[in-house]
């Protein structure tokens, strides 16, 4: 099972850095997985905890949110609340049965087209490691037999 | 919000190859098609050309679109360009979404099913959120007509004429007290070797005397804040010290300046002082002073001496006036010299490396120098001032503090009367500390320069009535108050501690001040008390500096054995160690860990003392562990006299002056007043036992206070903050003279048992080396020896840093580079062998007006025969600067053809590659192949020293052999690294940087003087490293962008900014709280709070969209249902 598998990996960039990055990783044809899907957003402080959940539920087995380096943000400090909210979003996940590990925040910079390919490439390979995400099927599995029960 | 059903166009790009080489573009239009909403699909091989847009344009009209989605290369790329094509058609250009499927896709995989897929996948994403785009409309914002530009260096110079040229007013911005950079100290440039300074002067003269900028020097940027096209910009004017208006340029500052420090201009080849002028042909034209702080020997003296300044002044061979600074502030720098604790020394910066200076020996030598001087005349007069003339001032007390006061305020002409208890002035200076320790010859004339003066009267053996009993005066404080402006209170503690055991009345028994004062006043000859009789066998109880002088008094009294009995240990001990060791030396034994619990005699005299054994327990509040009895470890120890001196305190004060906690005489802690509006105290009477040197800097709060009382001033105005204390980089550690501190010659112990004095004290050279060990911490030293010389009046060390708010449409940033410091390649020895420089190094050499005139001379005086010049020093080198610094090949040709047109002398090149790309760069080359120079090609490895020279070995690879070249001087071509403070400027002006730390431009190519922060340029080195005329060129380019946007009446502001609804928002504040840029804010609105966004300080990043709980704010274009339809169409793919 593990050997076919196929993370599916959603990744939100922000325009200043990491976007910037990729599109440079782009430029430099450095080749990387092509499991990521890519949303471009103005900064990392931009992205809500409600869209990481979405992305797991919509069937991600890995989110990353990347962002300007610290110090650097495009908005001064949009990076510092990413940093924070993630830091509390990855504890909220292991409590709730999802491995922290399938939500990555860190941060690449614009000239940073290696590291970003590297992110990715790293980030793609721990998922592979980590498995497929059930939390969908296995609450469907509940709700079919509860049906089952309450018919 | 458009309620228009969608109608898309879809257009995929191939862009010739890039995309469609690796994805099925045909089949990503298929796939497409089909989608809800989208009415026409195309691909064009050019997109951006003139007819694809214009095929898209003609789509928009005729199929009547109003959605438009582009899949090509990165929006970062051509999204402005689709945007203004949709305008052009008649759609607003937001009606817009741009896939990536070029950097993000066909790029970086390889050409399969999964790649066009994956191009499908964004595609769709990309017509699903399309649909929920709303036009939006800029703002639009006046533009302030004017620019910042940042650095005054070649590249900040010529961006400034170049706006200003073109009428607009720029403030050129540079921290330095000059412009010109690094241009200004280099000698001939390559190729044309042309004069440096010849060609930039000009210019330099045209920035300062240009009606449009203005110049504001020694200046750097503090904040940034706004956007383009109105950015709000506070500059910090950094105090100079000098006046610019008055400074004529003369000089005459520079010849009486003490401090030398390394002169950066000259890259350390030569010294400057403290005040100085960059070069001569500075603009502006002006000296400054280099303060650092305050020096931590200065901000160490609670007595505020000017440490470094005497120092500086001894080291310089003018022992007067140092004299005459030391006594502005220390009225005692005889005395101080000898029994100081000196706090200044401990806190010296110099004891971190191997011995602090020895400052106190030092202020020692000058007050000796002076007493053996006496024709010499004060260099440094203080104007008598008359402030307070008229005002009658009483001081009880001539101890060092009513001394102080005294002498302050009778400088401004109060009469000043002294009354003194005692038959002898000086207070524990002159009764407490024996002979041995300070002379009595220096004692009065130091005492007698005070009691002397015109306003002040002495009056001895003249007690006033301080408690209730009856006095001898019949002056009480009360008294005083009414025939005085004010009384001050140096009353000291003269009172003993008693220890309270049986026997301590015993004949033979004595209390240690007490015993020194008799001893003291015998010595002074005053009167007819006669120094106490002592035994044999003689202890002393206590472990404090009384005690050592009452042991060290008595030995010399009764050439008896003594025993210094204390209850803790030798690391407890109060007293200073150097005295410890002194009285250890002289046989003086110590028993510690001891306490004596009763005194036993005979007929009324001492016998013997029963001691008991103790042992370390708890700390008590002073934070020494207690001190607890061993029990039963008792034993006896036979004497004839005991002195006891486990301490003093006050003596009965009246209760009309409070007295605090600790039994010391209450004051403010500022002022030093007193409950009494008009009575002061100071010293040990209000701060308890202390050292001379802080009871000197309590006389001086009091006379200020005093002075400030009889004006009718605020006392408190301006008091109680300290200057900032200086921690500064050591210079070159390298290079610093490692001369060990010299030690002050004593008299041998076993032959000083005698009144003399025990320290000899340094002679004339001792002194001078001993002061140039000081590492200048402060730069300045305040000496004030500038001001006195300066006959245009132009210095003033009062000034402070000014901040100045400036408006500016643009920022051209030219902050420039620095030289790459090779000390951390040990191979090459930089900072080890003497013969070994920079290139910069060997400019200043070169340069006529550096500190050899121009001529090539080593270290050890000599022209060298023969040089290496090392190419690549630190540049293309993985372990340092991965990138080639372009310019050093250059240099190294220009240095090698200065040194051999100078000296003759043979010239080895050792390069990699050389890189001559520019125009006549070739030729030059060509040129000084001819001049026979040598080009050796193979990286020098390592450079060795060999008897009287050096020796580089490298690889020849035109040879394929191994080659040592022996030389007499080596120099290194280093590279050149963004400044040491780029990190800090690119975060204030929120400019990105690159992996080496030079500030990022927005495209390589496109957009090379851009930074990312739309109206903040990039010039010159500060973005890569470049010559002379490719600098000029980035500068101008700079200048041209800014001025693009400065010619514009208004500029377009980012639409996709932050919108509330009011109907949500419940106005929890949360959105003010994270926004950086303050556009939220609450606001009433139909009796509720609710938050609203300012649209011109928005800057659409996101933050309080996100951190809204209720969800009231949308981002406009990044709203949360068109990323969440995004997010949820791209996870429909399956990666099987």
């Amino acid at each position: 099972m593990a050997e076919s598998f196929e993370p599916k990996i959603v990744s939100f960039l922000c325009n200043w850095c990491s976007y910037a990055g990729a599109d440079l990783a782009g430029t430099s044809r450095i080749e990387y997985p092509q499991n990521i899907r890519i949303i471009r957003v103005p900064c990392s402080g931009r992205v809500d905890p409600l869209f990481v959940l979405k992305a797991f539920i919509d069937g991600a087995d890995g989110v990353m949110v990347l962002g300007c380096h610290p110090g650097d943000c495009h908005y001064q400090q949009g990076n510092y609340y990413a940093q924070r909210r993630y830091s509390v979003m990855q504890k909220l996940l292991d409590f709730i049965g999802v491995e922290s590990d399938r939500l990555l925040i860190d941060w690449v910079s614009a000239s940073e087209g290696k590291r970003f390919a590297e992110v990715v490439s790293n980030f793609t390979y721990r998922i592979k490691e980590i498995g497929h995400l059930t939390i969908k099927q296995d609450a469907r599995k509940i709700d079919t037999n509860l049906e089952k029960v309450t018919a | 919000m458009n309620q228009d059903k969608p109608r898309i166009g879809v257009y995929v790009c191939m862009c010739g190859s890039n995309i469609a080489g690796t994805v099925d573009v045909p089949a990503v239009v298929e796939a497409v098609s089909h989608l809800k909403n989208v009415v026409v699909t195309r691909y064009n091989k050019y997109t951006c050309s003139g007819p694809g847009q214009l095929g898209i344009r003609e789509d928009i009209q005729a199929q009547n679109l109003n959605r438009v989605v582009v899949s090509a290369c990165s929006p970062r790329m051509h999204e402005r360009t689709w945007r203004a094509m949709l305008a052009e058609a008649g759609l607003n250009p937001y009606l817009l979404e741009v896939a990536n499927l070029r950097e993000h896709c066909s790029w970086i995989h390889p050409k399969e099913e999964l790649t066009t897929q994956k191009a499908i996948d964004l595609v769709t994403a990309a017509v699903e959120r399309v649909a929920l785009h709303n036009p939006l409309f800029p703002q639009r914002v006046p533009v302030t007509k004017a620019a910042l530009v940042v650095g005054g260096g070649i590249a900040g110079i010529q961006a400034s004429l170049d706006l200003a040229n073109a009428g607009v007013p720029v403030y050129l911005v540079e921290k330095e007290p000059s412009i010109g950079g690094h241009m200004a100290q280099l000698d001939k440039t390559f190729p044309t070797l042309d004069c440096s300074a010849c060609i930039l002067t000009p210019k330099m003269v045209d920035v300062g005397s240009h009606k449009n900028i203005t110049l504001l020097s020694s200046s750097e940027i503090d904040k940034v804040d706004g956007f383009i096209g109105n950015f709000n910009v506070t500059v910090r004017k950094k105090a100079r010290y000098v006046s610019l208006d008055k400074c004529t340029a003369c000089n005459d500052c520079v010849a009486v300046c003490p401090v030398k420090i390394p002169s950066e201009f000259e890259s350390g080849m030569a010294d400057r002082t403290a005040i100085y002028r960059p070069f001569a042909q500075a603009i502006p034209n002006a000296f400054a002073i280099e303060k650092r702080g305050s020096a931590p020997c200065k901000s160490a003296c609670p007595a505020g001496i000017h440490v470094q300044g005497y120092v500086a002044l001894i080291g310089e061979g003018r022992f007067r006036e140092a004299y005459d600074l030391i006594e502005e502030r220390m009225p005692f720098p005889g005395i101080c010299g000898r029994i100081c604790h000196h706090p200044c020394e401990t806190n010296c910066r110099r004891g971190e490396k191997d011995s602090p200076i020895a400052i106190e020996y030092l202020k020692r030598f000058a007050a000796d120098w002076v007493m053996a001087h006496p024709e010499s005349e004060p260099v440094r007069t203080r104007k008598q001032g008359v402030l307070l003339k008229g005002k009658k001032v009483a001081i009880i007390g001539s101890g060092p503090a009513g001394l102080t006061v005294a002498k302050n305020l009778s400088e401004e002409s109060a009469q000043c009367d002294i009354f003194e208890a005692l038959p002898v002035p000086g207070g524990m200076m002159n009764v407490g500390i024996p002979s041995h320790r300070l002379p009595k010859p220096i004692l009065n004339k130091e005492i007698n320069d005070i009691v002397s003066r015109e306003n002040i009267t002495l009056h001895l053996n003249s007690p006033i009535q301080l408690n209730s009993m009856p006095s001898r005066t019949g002056l009480t404080v009360q008294e005083l108050r009414k025939k005085y402006d004010a009384v001050f209170l140096g009353i000291g503690t003269h009172k003993v501690i008693k220890l309270n055991i049986p026997g301590e009345d015993l004949k033979g028994v004595h209390h240690g001040t007490e015993f020194l004062r008799k001893v003291n006043i015998n010595h002074l000859g005053v009167d007819e008390t006669k120094i106490p009789k002592l035994g044999k066998h003689i202890a002393v109880v206590g472990g404090g500096n009384v005690a050592i002088d009452s042991a060290m008094t008595a030995l010399r009294i009764s050439g008896a054995e003594v025993f210094v009995i204390y209850r803790r240990t030798r690391a407890e001990m109060p007293a200073f160690e150097w005295e410890v060791a002194e009285a250890e030396e002289e046989g003086i034994q110590f028993l510690f860990l001891t306490n004596p619990i009763e005194i036993k005699g005979e007929d009324g005299k001492v016998t013997a003392v029963e001691l008991q054994r103790m042992r370390l327990g708890e700390p008590d509040a002073s934070g020494r562990r207690r001190p607890v009895p061993i029990k039963g470890d008792t034993f006896t120890l036979p004497i004839d006299t005991m002195i006891i001196s486990v301490g003093q305190v006050l003596d009965d004060v009246n209760e009309e002056v409070v007295k605090n906690d600790l039994g010391w005489i209450k004051t403010d802690e500022i002022t030093r007043q007193t409950n009494l509006p008009d009575v002061f105290a100071g010293g040990d009477a209000a701060i308890g036992p202390s050292s001379i040197v802080e009871v000197v800097g309590e006389g001086h709060i009091a006379a200020e206070s005093i002075k400030r009382y009889l004006l009718g001033d605020d006392l408190y105005a301006g008091r109680g903050n300290s200057a900032q204390e200086s921690k500064p980089e050591f210079y070159d550690p390298a290079t610093w003279d490692r001369t060990p501190r010299h030690k002050n010659p004593a008299r041998d112990p076993q032959s000083r048992i005698d009144f003399n004095e025990i320290y000899l004290g340094f002679n004339e050279e001792q002194a001078i080396a001993e002061a140039n060990r000081c590492l200048d911490c402060g730069v300045c030293s305040e000496c004030m020896a500038c001001v006195d010389a300066c006959g245009a009046g132009a210095i003033s060390h009062q000034m402070v840093d000014e901040f100045e708010k400036i408006d500016v449409g643009a920022i051209v940033v030219a902050s420039g580079y620095d030289v790459w410091n090779p000390s951390s390649m040990i191979e090459y020895g930089y900072g080890v062998y003497p013969e070994v420089y920079t290139g910069m190094e060997i400019e200043r050499l070169s340069n006529a007006s550096g500190p050899t005139e121009g001529s090539i001379v080593m270290r050890n005086g000599e022209a060298p025969k023969r040089v290496a010049i090392l190419h690549c020093v630190g540049s293309r080198d993985e372990h340092h600067q991965p990138y080639c610094s372009r310019i050093c090949c250059m240099y190294s040709m220009k240095l090698a053809h200065l040194i051999r047109e100078k000296t003759k002398a043979e010239v080895f090149e050792f390069y990699m590659d050389i890189r001559s790309f520019g125009k006549g760069y070739e030729e030059f080359y060509e040129r000084v192949q001819h001049e026979g120079i040598v080009f050796v090609r193979g990286r020098g490895a390592q450079v060795l020293p060999e008897s009287e020279h050096l020796v580089v070995r490298a690889e020849d690879t035109d040879l394929g052999k191994p080659v040592k070249i022996p030389v007499d001087m080596v120099i290194l071509a280093t590279g050149v690294v963004p400044q040491k403070d780029a990190e800090k400027l690119a975060h204030t002006l929120h400019v990105t940087r690159d992996v080496n730390g030079f500030f990022l431009e927005a495209h390589p190519k496109l957009r090379p003087v851009d930074s990312n922060t739309d109206g903040i340029y990039l010039a010159g080195t500060c973005q890569a490293p470049r010559d002379i005329p490719d600098t000029v060129t980035h500068a101008s380019a700079a200048a041209s962008q800014a001025l693009g946007l400065l010619s514009q009446d208004y500029v377009e502001v980012v639409p996709t900014i932050a919108e509330v609804n009011e109907l949500d928002c419940v106005g929890c504040n949360l959105c003010v709280e994270v926004c950086p840029y303050g556009a939220p804010s609450l606001v009433m609105k139909r009796g509720r709070l609710v938050s609203e966004i300012n649209e011109a300080l928005c800057k659409g990043c996101g933050l309080c969209v996100a951190a809204c709980r209720g969800k009231a704010i949308t981002l406009r274009g990044f709203n949360d249902t068109q990323l969440l339809t995004q997010l949820e169409t791209l996870l429909q793919f399956s990666m099987n």
